[in-house]
């Protein structure tokens, strides 16, 4: 019968023009369910897990969710896009902990009783770095650095300073540093100045002295490559045994046990203790509304899904993401990411000023200006702390 | 056919290169002299802040002299290398494909393959260590070596493109004008300097004009190799401004000095043709 109608149907259509527009007609009427979509920086490998954990939600709302991996930046450039715009697709996005101050014009300030739970269920620092005028940012992921070290030639990692100044001065040219102009020189430079008692925001104290005077002493030591090293060519030259220890995200780990480098001769430990103790930077991916976002309360439950504690226990399992959930362990991943879990009270978020950014180019540029055209630490400090008070003192109303 | 007929069938490329090429130079032009605090424009903070910023003049320093270094480089070798090959013997067409090998293969594989060669730890100080050498720092940042090294691997990548309009050129000479001055007594060096040279010169300065416009572009060799510190270059440089510290206005400004430079170096190598023409 339906093929009949079909038949009379098309004899009685005349132009192609029509025909396509019969097509999309019925394409619309079939898409009973709304879906949403949700752009996150994926790895490909981690696409499938990531989809098999949205089923239980498209089940319990019959919405389909489709999944955009991409990365940090591209969603970045995205979001900016769809604000101009003034319309937008997204309706949840994964953002970098660090593009937050960027991106939280562009994004809703969400309503804290519509995501509690699970806010309350998560660690309270890492819910405060996605609290920037209102709080904006749910922590999806969390990650952090730790000291990866090579034990075959170390045999133990050095525990605190004066240990790091000794396998330094035992290994010169054999210490890396990701000292490229990046946000990642600023995450290894600030755990130095928190672990000595310094602020994030203030170049002068007694912490930056501190961890300044411990970086001019091992500059000597630094592998020449450190000026250009980033995340992924200072885990190679690791790899290549050109350097002895760096400090690093988790994925490097994974990146020396696929090569068979880990957990032997390769391993992770704590970063070595300064003068008031240890300290990480807060890195990971935060879970956000846009503005522009078409199904806002939709987006927000999806949000509160993805952070509820099956799911986040479930990523965890699978994936190996350290969860902001304090019911979900971060253990699990066996002697490969040791470091990484003793870590996991010293995590430290950096400033969620709007001006971050400039804050973070200071460091870097500071760093650089002692560990690599051997300048005096407490004058390169003064300096930008002048300069860092000029520019804000310039930009007051 | 009518002016205006042609017109009617020129204007879909018209719009797409308005489209694709037209506006996104405006609005790169827009956003260089665009205060990217108060969104005042125009404006020059964006080249001022360059100006205070030492890696942006390291970045001009190179684009200026690399190009140079490079393109005299790949001038010299592809000249030798068609002289070398438009002799007749035996294999020459298995070496021209080798010569010619370089240029086939992508230009992320040529620069992977490079890094591998030339990290500390790399096949270069692989092979001087079997001969008993001392290993060298190929890439140390802002080194002299690290420089060369950049020269040196983007004249090999793209030294074929010379080479082939080189050997091109040397074809069209009538091999009769070389044995009538061989007759006269000319040696190989007066013949190459007093008749090869001279007829080669239109195909020597359109060679020069395509790899000199071309080598101010110079991107993706100094990156992979170096870094963006390691030999800063006016590409780089924008390209860390827009992906590290996602300032496009920086990145605008610096991308629209680049253009400046390019159109600027590129005025008397184009009067060079015409004059040869």
């Amino acid at each position: 019968m339906a093929l009949v109608i079909l038949v009379t149907t098309l004899r009685r259509v005349r132009s192609t023009g029509a025909l396509i527009l019969l097509a999309l007609a019925g394409a619309a009427c079939g898409q009973r369910e709304p879906t949403l979509t949700i752009a996150a920086a994926l790895l490909p490998n981690e696409l499938p897990a990531y989809r098999e954990a949205l089923r239980g939600f498209e089940r319990e709302n019959g919405w389909r969710v489709t999944v955009v991996p991409q990365q940090y930046a591209e969603i970045r450039r995205a979001l900016a896009a769809e604000a101009v715009a003034g319309t937008g697709t997204l309706d949840l996005v994964e953002l970098d902990v660090y593009s937050l101050p960027a991106a939280a014009a562009d994004v809703a300030v969400l309503d804290e009783a519509a995501v509690t739970p699970p806010l309350d269920a998560l660690a309270p620092q890492a819910v405060e770095a996605g609290r920037i005028d209102g709080l904006r940012f749910l922590p999806q992921r969390l990650t952090w650095q730790a000291l990866l070290y090579n034990h075959a030639v170390l045999g133990a990692p050095p525990r605190t300073w004066d240990e790091l100044r000794a396998v330094a001065a035992a290994h010169p040219g054999h210490i890396g540093i990701k000292g490229a102009l990046y946000e990642g020189l600023t995450c290894d430079v600030l755990p130095f100045v928190w672990a000595a008692g310094g602020q994030a925001d203030a170049f002068d104290d007694d912490g930056a002295r501190a961890a300044f005077h411990l970086f001019a002493a091992l500059a000597p030591y630094l592998n020449p490559q450190s000026a250009t090293f980033r995340e992924a060519s200072i885990a190679e030259a690791q790899a290549r045994g050109e350097i002895v220890l760096h400090l690093n995200w988790p994925f490097a780990m994974a990146l020396f046990a696929s090569q068979g480098l880990a957990p032997d001769p390769i391993r992770s430990a704590p970063l070595p203790r300064g003068p008031a103790g240890t300290a990480t930077v807060l890195g990971g991916g935060y879970l956000a509304v846009p503005r522009r976002a078409p199904q806002r309360d939709r987006a927000v439950a999806l949000a509160r899904y993805l952070l509820s504690q099956p799911v986040q226990a479930q990523l965890h399992e699978q994936l190996g993401w350290f969860s902001a959930r304090r019911d979900v362990g971060v253990g699990d991943g066996g002697v490969l990411l040791d470091g990484f879990v003793a870590l996991r009270a010293d995590v430290r978020a950096r400033p969620g000023g709007r001006d971050y950014a400039r804050l973070s180019r200071l460091w870097q540029e500071a760093f650089r200006a002692v560990a690599f055209e051997h300048s005096d630490p407490d004058a390169v400090l003064v300096a930008t702390a002048e300069r860092w008070r000029a520019e804000r003192a310039a930009e007051a109303p | 056919m009518r002016r205006r007929d042609a017109w009617w069938l020129a204007w879909p490329l018209l719009a797409a290169l308005l489209l694709l090429l037209g506006y996104p130079i405006v609005y790169a032009l827009r956003l260089a002299f665009t205060d990217p605090l108060t969104g005042a424009s125009p404006q020059l903070v964006n080249f001022s802040q360059l100006a205070r910023d030492p890696l942006f003049w390291q970045a001009l320093r190179n684009n200026a002299l690399l190009p140079l270094a490079s393109v005299a480089l790949e001038l010299v070798t592809a000249l030798a290398l068609a002289l070398f090959l438009s002799q007749r013997f035996r294999g020459r067409a298995g070496l021209r494909a080798i010569v010619i090998l370089p240029f086939a293969l992508p230009e992320i594989v040529v620069l992977a393959m490079m890094r591998y060669i030339f990290v500390p730890r790399g096949y270069a100080n692989a092979a001087l260590a079997a001969l008993g050498v001392s290993p060298l720092d190929w890439l140390r940042p802002g080194s002299a070596l690290a420089w060369a090294t950049v020269v040196l691997v983007d004249a090999w990548h793209v030294t074929p493109v010379v080479f082939l309009i080189l050997l091109a050129a040397l074809a069209g000479i009538p091999e009769e004008i070389g044995e009538a001055a061989q007759l006269d007594g000319a040696g190989p060096l007066a013949r190459l300097w007093r008749i090869t040279l001279p007829l080669l010169k239109p195909a020597l300065v359109a060679a020069l004009l395509l790899r000199g416009v071309d080598a101010l572009r110079i991107f993706a060799t100094p990156l992979v190799l170096t870094g963006v510190e390691g030999v800063p270059v006016l590409s780089s440089y924008a390209y860390h401004q827009w992906a590290d510290y996602g300032n496009d206005a920086l990145a605008a400004a610096a991308a629209t000095v680049l253009a400046l430079l390019s159109v600027t170096l590129s005025v008397p190598l184009l009067r060079l043709r015409a004059e040869d023409a």
